[in-house]
């Protein structure tokens, strides 16, 4: 029989129909493949390295129990070094070539911010943990959830602790010259004179200053009963509790979880210099007096010893990244899909799932999922095990 | 509030007035304004620290140690980003390769060190308050430097050679001095001059990698206000400089007395743009 391109074409689609009937049967057997955008080099390393621990941890512990409904979890990572530029080819790459079902990161803001509006593009589900506000949008970005606390929720609870419980009313409020400190200080400000707080002083130090005794002193002389900081610099922040210290001020410290930076027990000129110091921190990851965990974390503890390194890192990163890893994971399973549109349903009808770094609720009009209420002050110095002691004041 | 100032005021502006030094000490024998002068500064904390208290040194090997160390970078510098440069210094290519051995020096040091700022240890452990020695170290180093250049510059061979290779490259070299050898000795000092402005300072600066653009910037004023080449200029402009800054943060604070430090710069470079201490140039004509 002569062979016609016409015959050629027809058996060519005829063959390959059974391969299209075929594919559902592939995908109920590939793996679920997170992709994982992770600052792992670089100068913001830190985060990332501990929210892997987490991710690793969980990927095994899932697979060892013989997966999502059969299928393995695979983590594809890849190290965007902070550099928002490397997050976007990475994020391009994971979206086109490998195909992933979901990411997990940036975890920094910068990143985030770069690569935020092509995840929507390509209606990927994403989850992160960067605290600017405008990376959740339900309208612009459908596909983004949050498992962490936006800035306003870190502002809320510092205000919270310093009006209420420190019962201090007239504050200075102090940033270091970044955009981020600017930005932060501006909000925070605002956020306590709305509440009827005085704002006495406010500024904005070069984190390179040498001396912080100028800004320390007009605070001192305005009156100020707290002193609110919103920096990641640990040199300013040690500078600033040795002039604490020097000048016989015993005025507290509130703000940013760097203000619990292990780097601060390392400037300080002695340790009483950090008492009286109060970071943000997690109800999640903080021990009571008795020194224990709420209960789910304290059992995360045990089944994580010997496992996971917990000395040179914050638990929270941890646990936030193994409830990553769990929330793609649940939402297949609860789905039965790993297509991009099932994930993003589940995750949008959540309501208070149990993590280990909190209880997350979504909606499809909120997607910020870490309840305030979790939001808590810590004693900065207290770090234990990658956890803290929480401040003070809390019953 | 006056002692504040002045303790701190004359403590950093000790450390611009070293800096400052460096950058005239490499151009003097080069013509060359190198911008790693103030990584130099940064690597003088981030080796003692390191020297010091990570690896449990004595002060006095921990400084000498820091020392050679800057000078072998300053040597480094002259080979790799000066020396290429010399044939076509009115293209001011110099400027491209310093700053890119600087930005080299800042990276390399942010992943190798650290990229928070580190402790630095107290050298002596002399002194409280306003006299308490992280403030008169760096103003008892920048005093002996002065006085060590002076004697090199004046009593001694090489620190004439020095002094002719600055004058008239051309006729030293006529005379048969070793200009090469000489300039790669001044890398060496100005790296060693680097490295005590970071070590004497270090209390106050920490050992900190962010360090260098700001030595960069601050140690580069005193170096316009004292007039290019000229030390006891940069030594007074570096004081002067320190002063203002501090009395500016205390006045207006934060980011204003950075404006306010520059306002000042600008204002005098319109009056005096040669500088404070400098001859206007004479043209042939």
């Amino acid at each position: 029989m002569p062979i016609t391109r016409r015959g050629l074409g027809l058996a060519g689609l005829a063959s390959s129909l059974p391969m299209g009937l075929a594919t559902p049967a592939l995908a109920q057997n590939e793996p679920i493949k997170i992709g994982w955008l992770a600052a792992m080099t670089g100068p913001s390393s830190a985060p990332a390295i501990g929210f892997n621990r987490g991710v690793v941890w969980a990927a095994e512990a899932l697979n060892s129990a013989g997966g999502v409904k059969g299928r393995k979890v695979e983590i594809i990572t890849r190290d965007t070094q902070g550099d928002p530029t490397k997050a976007v080819n990475a994020t391009q790459e994971m979206i086109s070539q490998l195909k992933v079902h979901a990411i997990w990161g940036p975890t920094n803001s910068g990143e985030s911010l770069a690569v935020t509006a092509i995840m929507a593009r390509g209606k990927m589900p994403n989850i992160h943990p960067c605290v600017v506000d405008s990376l959740i949008d339900p309208q612009k970005y459908p596909n983004a959830f949050r498992i962490a606390p936006s800035n306003t929720q870190w502002d809320d609870a510092v205000r919270g602790y310093t009006l209420n419980i420190a019962k201090a009313k007239k504050v200075a409020v102090i940033g270091d010259t970044t955009g981020y400190g600017v930005t932060a200080a501006n909000a925070s400000a605002a956020g306590f004179q709305k509440d009827g707080a005085e704002v006495v002083y406010k500024a904005n130090i070069d984190a390179t200053q040498p001396d912080m005794t100028p800004d320390m002193l007009r605070a001192r002389n305005a009156g100020a009963q707290a002193i609110i900081i919103w920096s990641v610099s640990t040199g300013m922040i040690a500078r600033m509790l040795n002039t604490r210290a020097t000048m016989g001020w015993d005025v507290p410290f509130i703000g940013h979880p760097s203000l619990a930076s292990g780097e601060i027990g390392t400037l300080i000129e002695k340790p009483a210099n950090w008492d009286k110091v109060y970071a943000i921190g997690y109800k999640s990851c903080s021990y009571d007096a008795s020194g224990k965990l709420p209960p789910r974390n304290e059992e995360l503890l045990q089944r994580l010893q010997g496992k996971v390194n917990l000395q040179d890192t914050l638990l929270w990163w941890v646990a936030c990244g193994i409830d990553a890893v769990n929330l793609v994971a649940k939402a297949v399973e609860a789905s039965g899909s790993s297509r991009n549109e099932a994930i993003i349903a589940n995750w949008n009808s959540l309501q208070r799932y149990p993590g280990y770094f909190g209880e997350y609720s979504f909606s499809a009009s909120d997607h910020n999922g870490y309840p305030v209420s979790d939001v808590v002050m810590s004693a900065a110095s207290s770090g234990k095990n990658g956890t803290f002691a929480l401040a003070p004041g809390y019953g | 509030m006056l002692a504040s100032i002045l303790a701190s005021g004359l403590a950093v502006g000790a450390v611009y007035a070293l800096i400052g030094i460096t950058y005239n000490t490499m151009y003097l024998t080069s013509r060359v304004m190198s911008f790693t002068a103030g990584q130099l500064g940064m690597l003088g904390g981030v080796f003692g620290s390191l020297f010091v208290l990570r690896l449990g040194l004595p002060v006095l090997p921990g400084l000498l140690a820091t020392l050679l160390a800057c000078a072998l970078v300053g040597v480094v510098t002259e080979v790799v980003a000066v020396r290429p440069v010399l044939k076509s210094l009115d293209q001011h290519l110099y400027v491209l390769s310093t700053l890119a051995v600087a930005l080299l020096i800042q990276h390399a040091t942010a992943l190798e060190w650290s990229t928070e700022p580190q402790p630095f240890p107290r050298l002596l452990g002399l002194g409280a308050g306003i006299w308490d020695e992280k403030y008169w170290l760096p103003v008892a180093a920048c005093i002996a430097t002065i006085i060590g250049l002076e004697y090199l510059y004046r009593r001694t061979l090489v620190g004439r050679a020095f002094v002719a290779i600055a004058e008239d490259n051309f006729a030293a070299r006529a005379l048969g001095l070793p200009e090469r050898n000489l300039r790669i000795a001044s890398y060496a000092l100005a790296g060693a001059v680097g490295a005590l402005a970071g070590f004497a300072g270090g209390q106050l600066l920490l050992a900190f990698f962010a360090n260098g653009p700001l030595l960069n910037f601050y140690g580069f004023i005193p170096v316009a206000l004292g007039g290019l080449g000229n030390n006891r200029g940069a030594v007074i402009g570096g004081f002067l400089l320190g002063l203002f800054q501090q009395a500016a943060n205390f006045m207006v604070g934060g980011i204003f007395s950075s404006v306010a430090v520059f306002t000042l710069f600008i204002i005098v470079l319109l009056i005096r743009p040669q500088g404070m201490f400098g001859a206007p140039a004479a043209r042939r004509v």
